[in-house]
């Protein structure tokens, strides 16, 4: 019979702050709610971001048990009597469970991450919207590779990224080969090289901590697999 | 001498357009105004992350928009009327359904978003409750996430300053009584921030969040709304406040409340009640579930408090008519969604409530954003007017971008034409004073409680149907939870504290809430999203209240006045 409580330990920045507490099991119940309860009941000041509580948002990151994970989006279900939430790896930490993302978003900025239009295109709000069919090549390469929300937990479940070696890091380098593989762009000469430099795809070991991680089920491990055979100028 | 203040001396900056709030009005209005002057400095003000708090993010279904030939912007603007039972500011409605397809073009082309496609490879429009066109541009059952995903991503390109975790506190006029800017307390460091800014624009998103059951995001706190009320600004229209038919039902779970979107009723999900039967048929016969958000939500609010509703008090959604497979392939976020809480939209019904969604009630502007404050623009969920009594399906989003995007269109024009102005000093003392008070009082409740209590007491007398007895007790509950608000201690340090910081959401909430019942006590007819047990029939000429606080303060006396709707495009009688 499992217990009518949840014991939760949690990483605090101040030493001397409560960080092991018991709360009631709910049914469902998240992560997101165990610390909720936290901080309803027992510390107001606990540290933790959260925001849609329904897996768009991607601000509630943490490691549950050594996983990066969304805390709205991890049961904590009948037979899990103990869980252990740490902040993210590889970004500092603010307080307690929350992060500065700001190296995340580096790495996503230095990819070119938005939509460089060819000079010819016309943009704005007479512009007609491309025709592109559904089944076209380039749709099928992108659209499984899209509703990233920046969550980071590829960034943090990833060795190197996390590791605050000099990476791109999963998240970044799939932005580019969405925009890569995106006829309405003209920017993917650069951005190949930029994903060919020092902190790009060769960097990747493939040990796929990406990919198991990620909450929405893309995949960027293959998309990383992706550039590096676009580099070469093989097709696939 | 010494400073006798209990918060620290605040940092000062200047701006020339400052922006309150992140969302879809909020970035668009950056996009705008920096793609007209390249020159302006223009500085996001967001309390969460930045293109990742708020409510464009969550949308689901879609966004509005004429692009068929066989559609037409007067069919789109009459249906907008219809579904807001002709409450609606016309200017404000016109400019919606105007615009929005031009909007759709600037995402698709400028922004790099890019919506479903049908099989010729052209935008692909799904049906939506309430329409005569099927007109809903939608990416999957997620299209926030592409919206605000490339939204963020043109900060990159365009580079406004962005302060990220920096909560907008009040807005400042000079000594004249002129805007000046703004108070702020940055979340992560507890420190104070004054910012001089020649325009402000107010797109912070609404208050939804005040109800037990309800689907916003944690940041929608009325932020925005409470800031212009303060300020002596006029609102409208605040006893709208639209309940979503199908919030998801977990338990005590934060999921609850969650909406399951609006496109499930498009595609043929019938509502049941706990005996089986398809209750639509005793409100809508005609529509059934295709009925407009007002209809449906009330008719399975009545089921529940007739006795009719589930254990947990609620309705059952089923589409799984339409196959595992198709359920799959076409809401695929959905059948996440309730898997997550152990049921499954795919194979069976689901239980849902009426949950509190979305606010049409707001701050008066004018089709450019522009309010009676020289220099103060309001765009999106803060403004009212133009979804009326109630707002459709997919007209959300389609406001947030259309607005924000006048808004930024217009604040490029003022900026240059206004100074930077010295805030006048007892405002700034009094709104720091006022943001500072929770973390330096020792004795005190936390807000948690109270937050609570405010919840349920919506919930319970200013929720989906409403009457006289009712409102009068929210009135003077009301009352007492804004003394108690003010009495909110919190522990712990200023850094990244978020019960202080829910101390100052429930401030803003608390001001909002007393508007609600007090517009919502004033209208004696049953009109769209508000109705009134006790006055179950519709006025025939549709009017609608301008409230504006009284000279003792926030929490005070309410003044109004009220008005008369103009039908300056279309009356009810008109054909399409």
């Amino acid at each position: 019979m499992p217990g009518e409580d949840v014991r939760v330990s949690v990483t605090r920045s101040d030493p001397d702050a409560p960080a092991e507490f018991t709360v009631p099991r709910i049914r469902p119940m998240m992560v997101l709610d165990a610390l909720l309860a936290i901080q309803r009941t027992h510390d107001p000041a606990i540290g933790f971001r959260f925001s849609c509580r329904v897996g768009m948002c991607g601000t509630c990151t943490v490691r549950v048990d050594g996983r990066s994970v969304l805390a709205c989006q991890t049961e904590i279900d009948e037979d899990t009597e103990h869980i252990r939430v740490d902040p993210l790896a590889g970004l500092p930490v603010l307080r307690d469970l929350v992060v500065d993302t700001a190296p995340f978003w580096r790495a996503w900025a230095a990819v070119t991450p938005y939509l460089v239009p060819g000079e010819d295109q016309e943009v704005g709000m007479d512009a007609e919207p491309a025709v592109i069919p559904p089944d076209s090549a380039e749709r099928e390469t992108i659209d499984p590779s899209l509703d990233c929300i920046g969550c980071a937990a590829c960034f943090s479940s990833c060795g190197i990224a996390s590791a605050r070696r000099d990476f791109l890091g999963p998240a970044a380098l799939n932005r580019a080969m969405v925009l890569v593989a995106d006829s309405r762009d003209a920017a993917g000469a650069h951005r190949m090289d930029v994903v060919g430099a020092g902190s790009g795809v060769d960097r990747c070991h493939y040990i796929y901590g990406c990919t198991a991680a990620c909450p929405k089920g893309l995949d960027p491990a293959r998309a990383i697999r992706r550039l590096r055979r676009g580099r070469f100028g093989g097709k696939d | 001498m010494g400073r006798t203040e209990f918060w620290p001396e605040p940092d000062v900056l200047d701006t020339d357009v400052a922006v309150v709030g992140s969302g879809g009005a909020g970035l668009m209005c950056v996009l705008h105004a920096l793609t007209a002057r390249p020159d302006l400095d223009v500085t996001v003000v967001s309390k969460g992350a930045v293109g990742r708090s708020g409510c464009t993010r969550m949308v689901q279904g879609g966004f509005n928009a004429v692009l068929d030939p066989a559609d037409s912007v007067e069919r789109h603007f009459r249906d907008t009327l219809d579904g807001g039972k002709f409450l609606n500011d016309q200017a404000l409605a016109w400019t919606l359904v105007h615009d929005a397809p031009r909007v759709i073009n600037e995402l698709e082309t400028r922004v790099g978003c890019f919506f479903d496609r049908g099989p010729d490879g052209r935008i692909h429009q799904k049906a939506f409750a309430g329409q005569s066109f099927d007109r809903t541009v939608h990416r999957g059952d997620l299209t926030g996430i592409e919206i605000m995903g490339r939204l963020r991503d043109q900060m990159f390109r365009l580079g406004p300053r962005e302060l990220e975790d920096v909560r907008a506190l009040d807005l400042l006029h000079d000594e004249h009584g002129q805007l000046a800017g703004l108070t702020a307390l940055n979340v992560r460091t507890g420190r104070p921030l004054v910012l001089r800014a020649r325009v402000v624009v107010v797109a912070t998103g609404g208050s939804a969040t005040m109800y037990r059951v309800a689907a916003p995001a944690r940041e929608k706190t009325g932020d925005g709304v409470a800031m212009c009320w303060r300020a002596g600004l006029p609102l409208r229209d605040m006893e709208m406040l639209q309940f979503h038919p199908t919030g998801l039902l977990a338990g005590n779970a934060r999921m609850t409340g969650a909406v399951l979107e609006e496109g499930l009723r498009g595609a043929g999900a019938h509502l049941y009640n706990a005996a089986g039967e398809r209750y639509m048929a005793r409100y809508d016969p005609e529509r059934m579930e295709r009925s407009t958000r007002d209809v449906v939500a009330r008719a399975g609010y009545l089921e529940i408090a007739a006795g009719r509703g589930t254990e947990e008090g609620g309705v059952l959604i089923d589409i799984s008519h339409l196959g595992v497979a198709e359920v799959e392939r076409r809401f695929p976020g959905m059948v996440a969604r309730t898997r997550q809480i152990g049921q499954d939209l795919a194979r069976g019904p689901v239980r849902v409530s009426p949950t509190a969604h979305f606010h049409m009630g707001g701050v008066l502007i004018d089709v450019d954003c522009r309010t009676e404050l020289d220099g103060l623009l309001v765009a999106g969920e803060d403004s009212g007017g133009t979804h009326g009594a109630n707002r459709l399906g997919g007209n959300g989003v389609a406001e947030s971008t259309v607005f924000g995007a006048r808004a930024g269109d217009t604040a490029a024009l003022l900026a240059p034409e206004r100074e930077l102005r010295d805030p006048a000093a007892d405002e700034v003392a009094a709104s720091l004073g006022r943001a500072y008070g929770p973390l330096a009082r020792t004795e005190g409740p936390w807000p948690f409680d109270l937050t609570t209590r405010l919840k349920e007491l919506m919930w319970r007398s200013v929720g989906v149907v409403r009457d006289a007895a009712g409102l009068a007790e929210a009135d003077k509950e009301l009352d007492a939870l804004a003394e108690d608000v003010q009495r909110v201690a919190v522990p712990g340090p200023p850094e990244v504290n978020y019960a202080w910081q829910e101390a100052l959401d429930l401030a803003n909430q608390v001001i909002v809430a007393r508007t609600i019942a007090h517009a919502a006590a004033w209208r004696t007819e049953t009109r769209g999203a508000h109705a009134r047990a006790d006055c179950p029939d519709t006025e025939a000429a549709p009017r609608y209240l301008v409230q504006r606080r009284g000279a003792d303060g926030p929490y005070g006396g309410i003044t109004s006045e009220v008005r008369a709707v103009e039908f300056s495009r279309l009356a009810p009688e008109d054909q399409p």
